[in-house]
């Protein structure tokens, strides 16, 4: 199956208009439209560290500067650091003719071999949590530009809060003066009320307007760079890469001997949402530890997958049959149609394609089916050998004549997919009503390659 | 050349642990407590090959005395003490020194002389013509490169494990009688 190793092959068409393979799509059952990474609302449920899987809510992670206080990176290569542990001989202070010995932890990388040592970090008697951060030099100078700027957001907001009452006012007034419905009393209560309480917000952000910032000091002349840079050979064990230096940006060491372990980045759990009904369109578990999901709508879950056999020869301008195989991933029999495009597509179809007319019937999937060698015939479906090729437990293979009509570019083969959906979304379960049977329609490429060169 | 490939000049010192399944071709010195995996293969094509005490050397490791186009002079291969050659790795190169680790898969070529406490990273391959610095670590896609503080420790707790086990699985080859460790 050529789709197996590039499921770039066969595209269904997104309902944003984008070409998607089928295991890059979702299906959002209360639209009934395919949809993409590109075109569902990314959520975060939250941050979590991938090494330890702890768990926390967005604000704690914010606070964290998302990164995770137990778990390190190497600062050599980025791998993550594990724990060693040594036993050191302490000699007692009692009596210094006794020595114990005493768990000692370090870290070291696995992949690099970069241990704490290296850069003459002591060991700590604790395996975690004894490894103090360093402290920014410019630590005080990002907290007073923080604190600035968090003035300057609030009076932006105490302005805008202001416009908005002073609109909302004028609207009053305006209402006042015409007086039509006998409001004035009920407007000029709202009124006055309103203006004292703005009143109130514009002290405040007189108060707040009122801060101090030290401006930045232009530096006018550095100190020339020492004569050993110029003369000495460069030893590149010595120096840190940039990517060594980025990775801790407050501190940029330059020096290989100033690398210091990298708190571990969090990640993110995160749950889709179509974005047109709002409905959640995968939703993952809580829990880091679990792979599971609570909702998980993709699309080759309910859409039937399309494949097909590379043909041995695809010759320009001649008629070629080639075998697709439909899979049906739904526990029912699923009835599906392929049908012409009738107008011009963004895909240049630039083959001429003889599609079956009659409706095909799959069998329903059965996870047990592959242990079962002879399931050919327990269906029993009157196929038509014209155009069903073969059919095994939920696949069939279905015939199309294709004609090349391009020499140079890949053929490609366009189609609607029609197919059946029994949609449980609609039914409710405690009555007893028969789900609601649906037919969806997905515009559906294959590229088939670069047809052969005829004599 | 052609005359040393012969098994019976294999020497295997006392206290060796050397797998009947491994291939020794040539000229070949094993000095004692070292231990040679079934699979392993040195090869002394271009001249002997002196390895000395308390390496281990596992499975499909390939060491190569291997003869150049020309078909020069006679090279000496010596590798040091208390190295690992892990699995599947590669190594040609004339001089080793001790403590090194050529981790699994990797090719270390022959004009690369190991000095002492140096790793070659899995699947790295060094084939320059250099002299590496002590404790130099080479690791990753691209074979980066540091120089580490310490030296990798030795493997004695492995050796003596392996001395103990691999004789209950495996046949050795004997020790020769008169073979004595070329180096200590």
């Amino acid at each position: 199956m050529a789709t197996l190793l590039d499921v770039n092959v066969v595209k269904y068409l997104c309902s944003c208009g984008k070409w998607e393979p089928l295991c890059r799509l979702y299906l959002c059952r209360h639209c009934q439209k395919l949809r993409s990474g590109d075109c569902v609302l990314h959520e975060v449920d939250s941050p979590y560290c991938p090494n330890c899987l702890e768990n926390m809510p967005s604000s704690e992670a914010k606070l964290k500067k998302n990164r995770c206080t137990n778990c390190f990176d190497c600062p050599s290569c980025g791998h993550t650091l594990t724990t060693r542990a040594t036993s050191q001989i302490v000699s007692d202070a009692e009596d210094p003719n006794k020595s114990t010995p005493k768990k000692m932890y370090y870290m070291a990388c696995g992949f690099c071999r970069w241990t704490t040592r290296d850069v003459g970090i002591s060991d700590k008697p604790v395996a975690s949590g004894a490894w103090e951060d360093l402290e920014n030099p410019h630590s005080r100078r990002i907290h007073s530009l923080l604190d600035f700027y968090h003035q300057v957001a609030q009076r932006e907001k105490a302005d805008k809060e202001r416009k908005k009452y002073v609109r909302r006012r004028s609207h009053l007034i305006f209402a006042a003066s015409m007086d039509k419905y006998g409001l004035t009393s009920v407007a000029a209560k709202r009124k006055s009320l309103l203006s004292s309480v703005s009143g109130i917000s514009i002290k405040e952000n007189e108060e707040v307007n009122i801060c101090s910032l030290e401006p930045v000091e232009a530096v006018d002349d550095f100190e020339s760079l020492p004569n050993s840079i110029f003369t000495d050979p460069l030893q590149l064990e010595k120096v840190s890469t940039i990517s060594q230096r980025l990775a801790s940006p407050e501190f940029q060491p330059a020096m290989a001997t100033d690398l210091y372990p990298n708190h571990k980045h969090l990640l993110i759990r995160r749950s889709l949402r179509c974005k047109e009904c709002e409905h959640n369109l995968s939703k993952p578990e809580f829990n880091p530890l679990s792979i599971k999901f609570k909702i998980q709508l993709i699309a080759l879950n309910h859409v039937p997958e399309i494949r097909f056999l590379k043909p041995k020869e695809l010759p320009f301008k001649k008629e070629t049959k080639v075998v697709l195989t439909v899979c049906n991933p739904a526990t029912y029999n699923t009835k599906l149609q392929l049908l012409p495009l009738e107008e011009e597509t963004a895909v240049n179809n630039n083959t001429k394609t003889e599609l079956p007319k009659k409706e095909i019937v799959l069998a329903p999937r059965d996870d047990s089916a592959i242990y079962d060698d002879n399931s050919q015939s327990q269906h029993g479906f009157k196929d038509d050998t014209s155009v069903v090729a073969f059919r095994k437990a939920n696949k069939v293979g279905i015939f199309i004549k294709v004609t090349p009509l391009q020499q140079d570019e890949d053929a490609k083969v366009c189609f609607w997919l029609k197919h059946e959906y029994r949609n449980t979304t609609v039914a409710l379960p405690n009555e007893n009503q028969e789900p609601q049977i649906v037919w969806l329609q997905h515009k559906v490429v294959i590229n088939l390659g670069p047809p052969h060169k005829t004599k | 050349m052609a005359s040393t490939r012969n098994p019976t000049s294999v020497k295997i010192a006392p206290g060796a642990v050397v797998c009947d399944e491994s291939e020794i071709f040539g000229d070949v010195t094993i000095a004692t407590r070292t231990v040679v995996h079934p699979k392993a293969k040195i090869i002394a094509e271009a001249g002997p090959i002196i390895i000395g005490e308390n390496n281990i050397i596992e499975e499909l490791t390939q060491i190569v005395n291997r003869t150049t186009e020309k078909g020069g002079n006679q090279t000496v291969m010596i590798i040091g003490n208390n190295n690992v050659f892990e699995v599947g790795s590669y190594v040609e190169s004339l001089k080793i020194g001790d403590h090194n680790v050529v981790e699994a898969k990797a090719h270390v070529g022959r004009q690369v002389e190991l000095t002492s406490g140096c790793i070659i990273g899995a699947a790295c391959s060094i084939t320059s013509s250099e002299v590496m610095q002590e404790n130099t670590v080479i690791y990753g896609a691209d074979c980066s490169r540091r120089v580490q503080r310490e030296k990798p420790p030795a493997q004695a707790l492995q050796i003596d494990f392996l001395t103990k086990i691999l004789p209950n699985y495996h046949y050795l080859k004997k020790p020769s009688k008169a073979a004595t460790p070329q180096r200590t």
